[in-house]
């Protein structure tokens, strides 16, 4: 049983359908890397899965328990993490304190906590030094580093990952995925992607979403191999972020 | 000079109250982004249970624990009553019935009470205390006393505790909070019953100072306002500082000015404020948190 299966998932805002019958799944332990374009539904689907947006039709199972319409406390309750896509660190807040408040949906002693925020700077050295600082005075990539120490500070059994590459330079899009590439070892991912070179790279499976529909779905080498692929949904965006 | 000394004791004394007032202004915006006018009305209320507490007999420190509860149950009622049910709304009809609600309680008040202003004892039988040329009142004392282990307490609950930080968090931003398991709905709810309890308080303390009657709370209310303007607009601190600079300004012109333009010094002093710095005495400090 995969660990999280949506199916046949509808989300509309207002008029507008974003999602129209997406389905996919994510097994235990794999980075599943979601791609489109501009629009496609990506961030959508990951909103619905957190409970931010409610589905119109259709289901989500985490762990073979439907949660569709569920809120998104209860969601993160239940494990499933989402770090969204504009960081949305808080900026009145220190860095620490961001990364403490991730674990905000599970009972632990404030000490605890902190003492587990502070290990958290181990995976993530470079915001170490910026542990005292307010959120507002950090940097894209600094931003990027804090929401997904904030995320992972929930202990998600799986981890919802939106557009974590955006508007980085190349550099530091390197180093957040090398973070990626060492949280699989424990939490499955969920990531959304526009960078489809850099998505596909630390990915088990892929999706491509178009226009609110998964078209294709595949191992990283086969959709990467497929050149009418590669043409139509993914090198576009490759030659762009190169 | 000495005169001045006294003056300053009083005006500090009477800001203190604008500035806890102010302080519930303050935390109910940042929480919930609306302005509660129904803030000065938290005031009224407190004084009149109060009344009603020490008259039905209870001793003082009783009647203030029972007004503060009665708060604390008002802050609940305002918060499911007034703010819930309209929360995914813009701003407008949130204020509105802010309006709506402080209308409610006024005349719910002169309804059960009648217009007659009542009378409320202070808490100490000793008036006040000479220290060297200045006369200590004792009302003003706890007054100032009170506020300042609130602003030490405020402090200390907001920045070092996590639940104070979940506080901040919410009030920074809603979905994100909720993301991470944050009950937004429960921190608003500690939020109104906080700014409440706060309100209730100024009202109680100041009670003895002047009388209680239902425009108390609208006069106390419209200081504070000024108070939050003058000390940037959702700025903790702002909030207090400005309440208590409030306090003193119109002190000092209705001493060496004029009295019967008490009143008009504070907003005289708010339009200045509108007039040539409008973020307020703190006012880059919430630019920049936002």
């Amino acid at each position: 049983m995969p660990l999280l299966e949506i199916r046949n998932l509808v989300v509309r805002y207002g008029e507008i359908e974003a999602l129209r019958g997406v389905t996919c799944a994510v097994e235990q332990g794999q980075v599943v890397t979601l791609l489109g374009a501009n629009g496609a539904g990506k961030s959508t689907t990951l909103r619905a899965i957190s409970g931010l947006a409610k589905p119109t039709s259709g289901d989500i199972l985490f762990d073979g328990q439907s949660i569709a319409g569920l809120g998104p406390e209860a969601i993160v309750r239940m494990g499933i993490s989402h770090v969204p896509e504009g960081r949305r660190v808080f900026p009145g807040l220190t860095v620490k304190e961001n990364i403490m408040l991730g674990a905000s949906n599970r009972r632990a002693p404030t000490s605890e906590i902190s003492r587990e925020a502070d290990a958290m700077f181990d995976l993530f050295p470079d915001i170490r030094k910026f542990s005292n600082a307010l959120g507002w005075t950090l940097s894209g990539g600094q931003l990027q580093m804090v929401a997904v120490a904030r995320g992972l500070m929930a202990k998600p059994r799986l981890l919802l990952l939106d557009e974590p590459s955006l508007g980085l330079a190349p550099v530091i899009v390197q180093a957040v995925f090398k973070i990626i590439s060492e949280i699989r070892r424990n939490t499955t991912v969920l990531l959304v992607e526009q960078n489809a070179r850099m998505g596909l790279s630390v990915a088990d499976y892929g999706y491509v979403l178009e226009t609110g529909r998964i078209v294709l779905g595949g191992k990283p080498d086969e959709l990467w191999g497929n050149e009418a692929i590669r043409a139509a949904y993914l090198g576009g965006h490759a030659k762009a972020s190169a | 000079m000495d005169l001045a000394l006294q003056l300053l004791f009083t005006g500090i004394g009477i800001g203190a109250v604008y500035a806890l007032v102010a302080l519930g202004f303050v935390l109910i915006f940042r929480a919930t982004n609306v302005v509660n006018f129904a803030q000065g009305e938290f005031s009224m209320v407190a004084a009149y249970l109060m009344v009603v507490a020490v008259e039905a007999g209870l001793p003082y420190w009783a009647a203030f624990i029972v007004a503060l509860l009665g708060m604390a149950l008002l802050g609940v009622v305002f918060n499911l009553g007034v703010y819930y049910p309209l929360r995914h709304r813009t701003y407008l009809p949130v204020i509105i019935a802010t309006i709506g609600a402080s209308i409610l309680l006024a005349n719910s008040v002169l309804a059960i009470y009648g217009p007659q202003p009542q009378v409320l004892q202070g808490w100490f039988d000793t008036p006040g205390i000479q220290l060297g040329p200045v006369y200590l009142d004792s009302q003003y004392l706890l007054i100032i006393g009170v506020t300042i282990c609130l602003v030490i307490f405020n402090f200390w609950f907001f920045e070092k505790t996590l639940l104070g930080k979940k506080l901040q968090a919410t009030s920074q931003d809603k979905e994100m909070a909720s993301l991470l398991g944050i009950s937004v709905s429960t921190m608003i709810m500690i939020t109104f019953i906080y700014s409440a309890v706060l309100g209730g308080l100024a009202g109680i303390l100041v009670a003895p100072v002047l009388f209680v009657s239902i425009q108390m709370g609208s006069t106390i209310a419209l200081k504070a306002f000024a108070a939050t303007i003058i000390g940037g607009f959702g700025d903790v601190a702002g909030a207090i500082i400005g309440g208590l600079a409030l306090g003193v300004i119109e002190t000092f012109g209705a001493a060496y000015i004029s009295v019967p333009y008490k009143d008009g010094f504070a907003f005289l002093v708010l339009v200045a404020f509108l007039v040539f710095r409008p973020q307020g005495i703190f006012g880059e400090r919430v630019a920049e948190k936002a």
